[in-house]
């Protein structure tokens, strides 16, 4: 050891140069052990180094050499990242250990969800949802909660690769630099880009600059889930593409034809809150919604008459439907429930609207189209904007590209951004066709299926660490800024084509010149507010006048063959296209109907299980032109009898350690002219196929579990019971909380704002199947009423924290007690894990750490983790705890403040993803919050209120019309 | 000592005092030496692991851990409450049978001790329900029925040590006497106390013996319905019930019976005690057995007769037990705990070391499927019926099972080995007074 070498200072500061800004300040550690530093410090520390034995002093020496040597990166020159400023002094405004929020906007399916992001010392730790934005108003998806762990997911890409061998980024600069000047020599010819159609101004302005360079390359725009029917409908009744938007707050009567409108559409978030304001509206009777659909969606559950239609019926419904409406007569032979569609309708008049989903024949959408025409619809509940998710210019089609690769027109492909390879549909093999293109460039986040088959990959930047700007189902613009320095080396679409573009690959700079170019003089000043605010104040796309054209015409859709079953491809709710399937949150929350966690299945009513003899877990195989899969299938009450359901985004082969080999893959037996909606077989195969879910019973066995109550109707008061236990005083606060399960749509987004705010753990396929599941608030989904046709009840239980509490007494080393404003308070260090409280626990809220879970194959990278909440060792229980260190922090300002903690300030996790503010949490000793003001609703009752737990979280009962249910 | 008092032991002390042991023994040893093995690897695989290596999960978070707590604790109580009668009442059975019972009892209670540790998240931790003035000044949760458990197990432990020892004292005293080699007469006189058999000594002795004997039996009582309680307590709907405790402490008395017969009639058989443990010693016992399973099968009509009263989930829950899932656990126990010792009426098969063998473990596993239906069973009916789960055991409790089973044997074949099996004095004092009557 004692040998001293000489110092390579330029091997070091080229493995240091490589290494970007945050990555530095993560591995100082690391670095001490790497062989250069390590002979570095063996030079100038000779002391340090020979100390056999690492004692704690000697590590902080050692860490400080490296420490010291860490600054060797800061000599060279070659930092092509935005700076690493180490400050003398704080800045205005952030305070050490105090986290900073970040407006910023991320995309799904390219549309734009505002958020502000907490970053605590750099680090985000939790995503939430942006006021001031309108496709958000504060709410979150589970997506964009998930994201935090996207960002830090270790199987993100962090270095080029060439033909799968790693690359340094400056041989990759060697390599790209001279092809871009081939590009610019021959303009482009023969040049084929393929990106997903994008709402982002930036990239439409870099796009169109990209053209002019390169005058000669073909544009190509695909999207898995994309809304070419939609589009074809516009063209054909209006002339023109358009995008639609709705406004739930004016509609009376709302008609959805599939789809999901608080899921799936591009401002779900939006339209669920919106619907909801509607319903709470005082002096209005509530609006009527009904989903016709052949799967069940949130929408469906939510809606007060739910038709189930196999998707072949679709169009002969929505033809009677627009006949009853101009006839007043309805056409014989016609689902029965047009009569009284019709007539809601027709009585809400210009404030009713009908909804096409994605997924239907472009006539379907034509023919809603006119029905709100004809309704008067257009200009209160329903306006027409210019189209959003476009590539800027010409944008040819996925198939367009396979042709022109089968006829060797195509010499360089770049693939900015998703994942075709996997995505596109099976006819096109575009796996077989990449490799056949000489050179193929990927972006991406992921070395997955496509950076498999191109010749060079580049990592992709996650959202979170890079610049940007996307427009929201209205067209307001919000801007993405980074909410850390980038975690891994990598660039973002915008740079990429900044490049390509001729400009610099500074993502800031690229989003700047947008800008400036659009605000000119006042761009200082807008500049500053938009990215506080993360939104472009007036920047919503105005309505454009639309007229249908008397004239249009769609051929109806080719009549589907009487032998075969329909299938129906439908964007899965947690892994949407599948570019989420390596983010264990998402893997492991339960569908909101299927409740199936780590996998998806063929969904497939219970009476058409029955004619194939399948039962959930069976396997088998579907076959749509030939091509095969085999998949388990999930019985799923409601489903429209005769079709089947296939969610997108499963089978993956390189996603990552999380979702490989999860489920089967859909996107196999999809074909590109229909990518929706097509005719196949099943065929029993006689074996069982895993499935996991978390809940095995559906119906509330005649409980009052879930109240319903008319409108204006009061829940039977619980009689009030004594208790040998005297009342605990509290002069402070007590905190409850107040659930509307007339409110929830049983999104699952308070289940993972929860997992991500509380550092809750993943614990894998194979936990959850043996019933270990952590979430410290489930959404329990109920059935009543007929199976075919059942009604659906989404109940989110956190716990309940029981004035009362069952666990309290029961535990023997007093782990959970009962705190001075009314918590049920866990003390992790104090369980020793006799699990006897969940026993005791009458909601079964309660979460056991049966292994060390945090240290797991699947478990959150530590960097997710929100420092303000304990890591949960093996062996002790845990659960919901109000988010107690949000109450602890505003105590603590409220102290300081010398003030009362106001109504409002403390906000759990759940309550602030919720898109429906179904969940309403505050002091119950204040009579005028407004947790207290729900918890006087006559709705309000206890779940198991008969036990005399007297739970500090209460609900509010569904209100149901008796009268609507016809 | 006279030589026919002598003659009268010597075959019971030739036992612990023989070099050689034979085969047989060696065999038993190794087997059972194997399955604590086993044990030792379960237990801490599980510590290491953590309790994740069972099969216990939300809502069932109690498995094979209690199920085999409350079935050791079970045979432990049976047979103490046995032999502390026998003690009292100065029953002639007691100079057969007591020895044993005492052994049974206190091996069972050490199997079945491990559990309420094992079973713990953080087993290193259990010390921590003991009321000690910790720095932090945290002291149990004295309403816990897992804290009453605590002192019931430790009291348990003690009292059941108590009496087997005290027990054995002048009998220790004989083998020191009888030994030959120094070491053997040195380890025997330690735990003798330095009994000489002074006319004092056997006051204090017969005082002490027959004082610990009291105490048992209202531990007895106090240990199985504290067992109970920590179902009975709880709000689960098919625990929550007044009839718990005597369910327990009945089925429990029928338990401890059972195996305190088999290991006589093993023992008679093995080692050739016939004198001792003689036919009316047996009889009484298999009399014992079938009028404790009578007794249990009238719970289990109180069972249903509860359940019919009781209406609502309470109902429901036991009607589950009976026919869901977990359903054949339930009849199980029925068949195995009450209808198979019905045999018993006959006095051939009371009397019939295979009689006595086959019921003796047919109620011990009997009663094991109850306390399985009970905590397994008796969780398949809950307030919310979104949670409903369920529970198989995994092999690594599996492996537990067989290692305490294991431990037990070990400790019995320990105890035949280098212990009289059978209460010598208590013979002498029989056989003289026969003499001078």
């Amino acid at each position: 050891m004692g040998e001293k070498t000489a110092i390579d200072l330029e091997a070091l500061r080229a493995r240091l140069a490589t290494e970007e800004g945050p990555r530095l300040w993560r591995s100082l550690e690391e670095l001490a052990d790497v062989p250069e530093v390590r002979r570095h410090i063996e030079a100038e520390f000779p002391d340090i180094v020979q100390a056999s034995q690492i004692d704690r002093r000697t590590l902080l020496r050692l860490m400080s050499a490296s420490l010291a040597l860490g600054g060797l990166a800061a000599c060279s020159d070659s930092g092509k990242n935005s700076p690493l400023m180490s400050q003398s002094r704080n800045m205005p405004g952030t305070v050490p250990g105090v986290p900073v929020t970040i407006a910023t906007s991320m995309a799904l399916n390219g549309y734009g969800r505002g958020v502000l992001v907490k970053a605590q010392e750099g680090r985000p730790i939790k995503i939430e949802g942006n006021r001031l934005h309108p496709a958000s108003l504060g709410a979150t998806d589970v997506f964009a909660q998930a994201e935090i762990l996207s960002l830090y997911d270790p199987d993100r890409s962090d270095a080029p690769l060439q033909n799968g061998v790693r690359r340094s980024w400056e041989e990759l600069t060697n390599f790209i630099r001279p092809v871009r000047n081939e590009f610019v020599f021959d303009e482009g010819r023969g040049l084929h880009v393929l990106m997903p159609p994008t709402t982002s101004p930036t990239l439409h302005r870099l796009i169109g600059q990209a053209r002019q360079l390169f005058p000669y390359a073909q544009w190509h725009a695909f999207s898995p889930v994309d809304d070419g029917s939609r589009q074809a409908a516009a063209m054909a009744v209006f002339g023109r593409d358009v995008d639609l938007v709705y406004d739930l707050t004016q509609a009376d009567a709302i008609v959805t034809l599939g789809g999901d409108l608080f899921a799936e559409e591009p401002g779900h978030l939006r339209y669920a809150a919106d619907y909801q304001a509607r319903r709470r509206a005082p002096d209005r009777e509530l609006p009527r919604l009904i989903a016709v659909e052949t799967r069940t969606t949130l929408v469906g559950a939510r809606a007060d008459e739910r038709v189930p239609l196999r998707p072949r019926d679709f169009e002969a419904f929505v033809e009677a439907l627009a006949t009853a409406l101009k006839t007043g007569s309805v056409p014989s032979g016609s689902h029965p429930v047009i009569p009284r569609l019709a007539d809601a309708l027709r009585t809400a008049g210009a404030r009713s609207l009908v909804v096409a989903g994605r997924e239907q024949h472009a006539r379907v959408h034509a023919l809603a189209l006119a029905i709100n025409a004809r309704l008067g619809a257009f200009g209160t509940t329903i306006r027409a904007i210019e189209p959003l998710r476009t590539l800027s210019g010409e944008a040819r089609s996925l198939g367009d590209l396979a042709e022109a690769i089968s006829a060797g027109q195509v010499s360089r492909l770049i693939i900015l951004g998703g994942n075709p390879v996997y995505t596109a549909p099976a006819d096109i093999h575009l796996g077989t066709l990449v490799r056949r293109v000489p050179l193929s460039l990927h972006l991406g986040q992921h070395r997955d299926e496509t950076a498999a088959l191109c010749t060079w990959h580049i990592p992709e930047s996650h959202p979170l660490e890079s610049w940007g700007d996307l427009r929201a189902f209205d067209g307001t613009v919000g801007l993405r800024q980074p909410a850390t320095m980038r975690l891994k080396p990598g660039l973002s679409a915008e740079e990429f084509l900044g490049l390509m573009a001729g400009q610099n690959t500074d993502g800031r700079g690229l989003v700047l010149a947008a800008w400036r170019e659009a605000w000119g003089d006042a761009f200082d000043e807008r500049w500053a507010r938009s990215l506080e605010d993360g939104v472009i104040e007036g920047s919503a796309a105005p309505t454009v006048d639309v007229a249908i054209q008397p004239d249009w015409r769609l051929e109806p859709a080719a009549p589907a063959s009487s032998a075969g079953i329909d299938v129906l491809f439908a964007p899965d709710s947690s892994v949407w296209d599948g570019s989420y399937a390596n983010n264990g949150w998402l893997q492991e929350l339960p569908k909101p109907l299927t409740k199936q966690v780590w996998g998806n299945a063929v969904l497939i009513a219970p009476e058409t299980a029955e004619v194939f003899g399948l039962a959930s877990g069976d396997a088998v195989d579907l076959s749509i032109n030939g091509r095969v899969v085999r998949a388990p299938v999930w019985l799923l009450p409601g489903h429209a009898p005769g079709a089947v359901t296939l969610p997108l985004g499963y089978g993956r082969q390189s996603a990552g350690r999380i979702g490989n080999g999860i489920g089967f893959n859909a996107y196999a037996v999809r074909s590109s002219e229909a990518p929706w909606v097509a005719s196949g077989e099943i065929r029993r195969v006689g074996e069982k196929l895993p499935v996991i879910s978390t809940q095995q019973h559906h119906s509330m066995q005649g409980r009052d579990i879930v109240r319903v109550v008319a409108p204006g109707e009061a829940v039977p008061p619980e009689p009030v019971h004594p208790s040998i236990y005297p009342d605990w005083p509290y002069k402070e606060h007590a905190w409850g909380m107040a659930i509307d399960l007339d409110a929830c749509i049983g999104c699952n987004a308070c289940v993972i704002a929860c997992q991500a705010e509380n550092n809750i753990a993943v614990v894998g396929p194979e936990e959850v199947a043996k019933g270990r599941e952590m979430h410290w608030l489930r959404v329990d989904r109920y059935y009543a009423g007929d199976p075919a046709a059942p009604d659906t009840y989404f109940q989110p239980v956190p716990c309940m924290h029981c004035e009362k509490a069952p666990c309290e007494v029961v535990c023997p080393v007093n782990a959970t007690v009962h705190s001075s404003e009314g918590l049920n308070d866990m003390v992790y260090n104090r369980c020793v894990g006799t699990r006897t409280c969940s026993n005791n626990c009458p909601y079964k809220v309660r979460r056991f750490n049966f292994i060390d879970y945090q240290g797991t194959d699947v478990s959150a990278p530590s960097e997710a983790m929100n420092p303000q909440v304990t890591v949960r060792d093996r062996g002790v229980m845990e659960k919901c705890t109000f988010c107690v260190q949000r109450i602890g922090a505003a105590r603590a300002n409220a102290r300081v403040e010398d003030r009362r903690v106001a109504d409002g300030e403390v906000m759990t996790a759940c309550q602030q993803a919720c898109p429906t503010q179904a969940i309403v949490f505050g002091d119950i000793n204040d009579p005028n919050s407004s947790v207290s003001r729900l918890k006087g609703s006559p709705r309000n009752y206890a779940l198991l209120g008969a036990l005399n737990t007297r739970p500090r979280t209460t609900y509010l009962a569904r209100i149901e019309d008796p009268k609507e249910n016809g | 000592m006279s030589s026919d008092a002598h003659a009268a032991t010597s075959r019971v002390a030739d036992v612990p005092l023989s070099p050689h042991f034979g085969w047989a023994w060696w065999l038993a040893i190794l087997a059972s030496g194997g399955l604590v093995a086993l044990l030792g690897y379960t237990l801490l695989s599980v510590t290491i692991v953590g309790v994740g290596v069972w099969g216990v999960n939300i809502p069932y978070v109690w498995g094979f851990d209690l199920i085999n707590y409350a079935w050791w604790i079970g045979i432990a109580n049976g047979a103490s409450l046995f032999a502390a009668t026998l003690v009292l009442r100065r029953h002639d059975l007691r100079t057969a049978v007591n020895r044993f019972a005492e052994g049974v009892a206190l091996f069972a209670v050490i199997c079945a001790g491990i559990f309420p540790i094992i079973h713990l998240g953080r087993p290193w931790l259990f010390y921590w329900t003991f009321p000690y003035p910790a720095t932090f000044q945290v002291w149990p949760q004295f309403r816990s029925t897992l804290t009453w458990d605590f002192w019931a197990i430790s009291t348990h432990v003690i009292v059941t040590s108590l009496l087997w020892y005290v027990g054995l004292i002048p009998d220790l005293a004989t083998l020191r006497d009888r030994a030959k080699r120094p070491m053997v007469q040195r380890i025997y006189g330690v735990f003798a106390l330095g009994w000489r058999g002074s006319v004092r000594h056997w006051a204090y002795h017969q005082r002490a013996y027959r004082l610990v004997a009291i105490l048992v039996l209202p531990l007895i009582l106090i240990m199985q319905s504290t067992v109970a309680f920590e179902f009975a307590v709880t709000l689960v709907p098919d625990w929550h019930e007044t009839r718990q405790p005597l369910h327990f402490v009945a089925t429990g008395l029928a338990q401890g019976l059972s195996i305190v017969l088999l290991v006589a009639v093993l023992l008679r058989w093995g080692l050739r005690l016939g004198r001792y443990i003689d036919e009316g010693d047996i009889d009484l016992l298999g009399k014992l057995v079938l009028a404790s399973a009578l007794v249990s099968g009238y719970l289990y009509i109180d069972e249903i007769a509860a359940a019919l009263l009781s209406g609502g989930l309470t109902q429901e829950a036991t009607f589950t037990r009976m026919t869901g899932d977990y359903a054949g656990l339930y009849w199980t126990a029925i068949v195995y705990s009450v209808l198979i010792p019905q045999l018993f009426w006959f006095r051939s098969a009371r009397l019939s070391t295979v009689g006595g063998v086959f019921v003796g473990v047919s109620i011990g596993v009997g009663i094991w499927f109850d306390r399985f239906s009970i905590i397994v069973g008796g969780l398949q009916t809950d307030y919310l019926p979104s949670i409903g789960r369920s529970y198989s055991p995994t092999l690594s409790e599996t492996g537990l099972f067989l290692g305490t089973v294991g431990l037990f044997t070990a400790l019995l074949l320990l105890f035949v080995r280098f212990l009289p099996v059978i209460s010598m004095f208590e013979t002498r004092h029989d056989e003289h007074e026969e003499k001078s009557s």
